[in-house]
């Protein structure tokens, strides 16, 4: 794990890639800042931080990108996966790598707090809640990337694909508010969520009964819920959305809260995209 | 070492590699030969347990190579058709970061990488980067690279493809003294490349073994006409009786040749005889001087003919 951590880093820097992420961050992030705080005069620093959530969007891309869809293309993998190491360990040396670059560059933006603290009070906690935010939002942007490269040996379709995947999380909850919010409309929703399940069930198994298993198990759930409670199913698609917004969850570290939930989601999701994309990995063993 | 059992592997609806059976002992020198697509690669990429059979099993001392890959992994160094490496860096960053990959003991490494660079003669270039590497380098880069954590067993896919004469040579020779205490299974679809090293051939058409021996046995079943091209000066009309003469000639075939006043002729005889001095009378009576000859051995592509009409047949 050490090994592919410490190659991975050095990668960035003996391509353009490190020098690419970290040139279009700080670049663009100066220029927020210095427009923002500088010459408007303003010491209200979570507010630019909030406005760097945007910045993440574009350049984590740049991150993942060739992570793993360059292994395939270079056949690098075949080393990768002979070698007696588990997949899941490679994948996370990979992980922490672009984690720690992203955090070299987060660190260097250590700086805009200490130059406004010259001249106004600053809130402490919430800058440290604001970083400990992109911290684990970061995290989740990254193990997405990751994940996106295991799909495909071209890193423009990997990089492409990861920012539509980000921009949707991002949105996604706004989404969410144009969404019927009647019951039957999210008792169709969850039907059609059973569904794509059997679906999937069937392409990967071939085995019909599997697939009518899962209908059926997912009719009789979604039948008990319904006589349960009715209520569950009022404006369910808007409240599934939300909940795989990313950024929604963000909005209390700025203001200094930390709330044990979203560090809990941020970190599970987090390991779910790791984890997918060692199993993604596996399966391709098999395919 | 390796035991193959009714090994299968299906690409969607392609079989590329079909319910094959061989067993490997410690310290054999085995090819695998077949022209391109036969199913080489598939197999040897199942024996390292990058590519998981879709029927079968690959055992190694044993332990089935999914069940344990940690362990098994330990006792495979691989050379893949396309050498793994990365461009961006140096021989010396690179082998280095695949003995860590191969959890080598941290004192081990430079040690081992000091020898293995000395075998496959590649200490001039450690400093370089892998990209501005030749083809020949790059391949010993990759050799280097699987001989690293001393593993028992290669897997060698086409060590010498895209090497110049020289350099298959030397490729040749490291082998041969690799299999003093290595049991290596390596490809070509090359013949004279798998008999000049291996102790048994295992011939692969269409992912079938359609046979298995010594190369010298191979080449004595195998090779069932004698052939021989030759140049000729002289009539043509002239030549064909002469050669019409030998009772063991079965065909002749003759063209006029770029020389002047030459002829190209080639002529078949039975199994196993060696006609070249009767030929010699034959023509020298009839003052037809012999410009040329040379006996073809049989191609690997006549191989197979023979063995997927004749002896496939019977399998």
């Amino acid at each position: 794990m050490l090994a592919v951590f410490l190659k991975e880093l050095r990668t960035y820097f003996t391509t353009p890639i490190g020098y690419i992420f970290m040139g279009v961050f700080l670049l663009i992030s100066g220029i927020l800042f210095t427009t923002s705080n500088i010459f408007a005069m303003n010491s209200d620093y979570s507010s630019f931080l909030g406005s760097l959530v945007f910045i993440f969007l574009l350049v984590i891309p740049l991150l993942t990108m060739k992570i793993l869809s360059e292994e395939r293309k270079q056949k690098t993998d075949q080393l990768l996966l002979t070698v007696p190491i588990a997949t899941g360990k490679i994948i996370t040396g990979k992980f922490l790598a672009a984690m720690a670059l992203y955090l070299i560059t987060m660190s260097v933006t250590f700086l805009y707090p200490l130059f406004l603290s010259f001249h106004g009070k600053l809130d402490a906690a919430q800058i440290i809640g604001s970083y400990i935010g992109f911290f684990l939002l970061g995290a989740s942007f990254i193990s997405i990337g990751i994940f996106v490269s295991s799909l495909s040996d071209s890193q423009a379709s990997a990089a492409i694909l990861t920012f539509c995947v980000l921009i949707i999380t991002w949105i996604i909850d706004f989404l969410g508010g144009f969404m019927p919010q009647s019951i039957a409309s999210a008792v169709i929703f969850t039907l059609i969520i059973v569904i794509g399940g059997a679906a999937w069930m069937y392409s990967t198994t071939k085995n019909t009964p599997a697939a009518a298993l899962v209908i059926l198990a997912g009719m009789i759930l979604i039948g008990l819920l319904y006589l349960i409670n009715k209520e569950l199913f009022f404006n369910l698609i808007a409240k599934t959305f939300s909940w795989f917004s990313l950024t929604k969850r963000f909005s209390d570290f700025p203001m200094g809260i930390l709330k044990l939930d979203a560090i809990v989601y941020y970190v599970s999701f987090c390991g779910f995209f790791l984890f997918l994309t060692t199993q993604r990995l596996e399966k391709q063993r098999w395919s | 070492m390796i035991k193959a059992i009714d090994l299968t592997k299906r690409f969607g609806k392609h079989l590329a590699v079909n319910k094959i059976n061989f067993e490997i002992a410690k310290g054999e020198v085995i090819g695998f030969l077949g022209p391109n697509g036969a199913g080489k690669s598939t197999t040897m990429n199942m024996i390292t347990g990058y590519i998981a059979p879709s029927d079968g099993q690959i055992l190694i001392d044993g332990d089935d190579i999914l069940d344990d890959p940690e362990k098994t992994r330990r006792k495979i160094g691989y050379l893949p058709e396309q050498p793994p490496l990365y461009m961006d860096m140096t021989v010396k960053e690179y082998l280095l970061f695949v003995g860590r990959l191969k959890l080598v003991e941290k004192h081990q490494i430079k040690q081992d990488m000091d020898k293995i660079c000395d075998l496959v003669k590649i200490g001039d270039v450690q400093k370089r980067l892998i990209r501005n590497l030749s083809k020949g380098y790059k391949q010993r880069v990759g050799l280097a690279q699987s001989l690293l954590g001393n593993p028992q067993l290669l897997i060698l896919d086409e060590p010498t493809v895209g090497l110049d004469p020289k350099q298959i040579i030397e490729i040749r020779n490291l082998i041969k003294s690799l299999s003093k205490d290595h049991t290596i299974v390596l490809s070509s679809h090359i013949l004279p490349e798998i008999s000049a090293v291996c102790d048994r051939v295992l011939i692969i058409s269409k992912g079938n073994i359609v046979a298995s021996d010594t190369p010298e046995n191979l080449a004595q079943n195998l090779v069932g006409m004698h052939q021989l091209h030759m140049r000729i000066k002289g009539d043509e009309q002239k030549v064909r009786t002469a050669l019409e003469e030998i009772q063991t000639v079965k065909e002749i075939v003759i063209n006029p040749s770029r020389e002047e006043n030459a002829l190209n002729v080639v002529i078949e005889a039975g199994q196993n005889e060696d006609i070249r001095e009767e030929v010699f009378y034959a023509l020298s009576r009839n003052k037809c001087p012999i410009l040329q000859m040379r006996p073809m051995d049989m191609s690997l592509e006549e191989i197979f003919l023979n063995l997927t009409t004749v002896e496939g047949g019977q399998n």
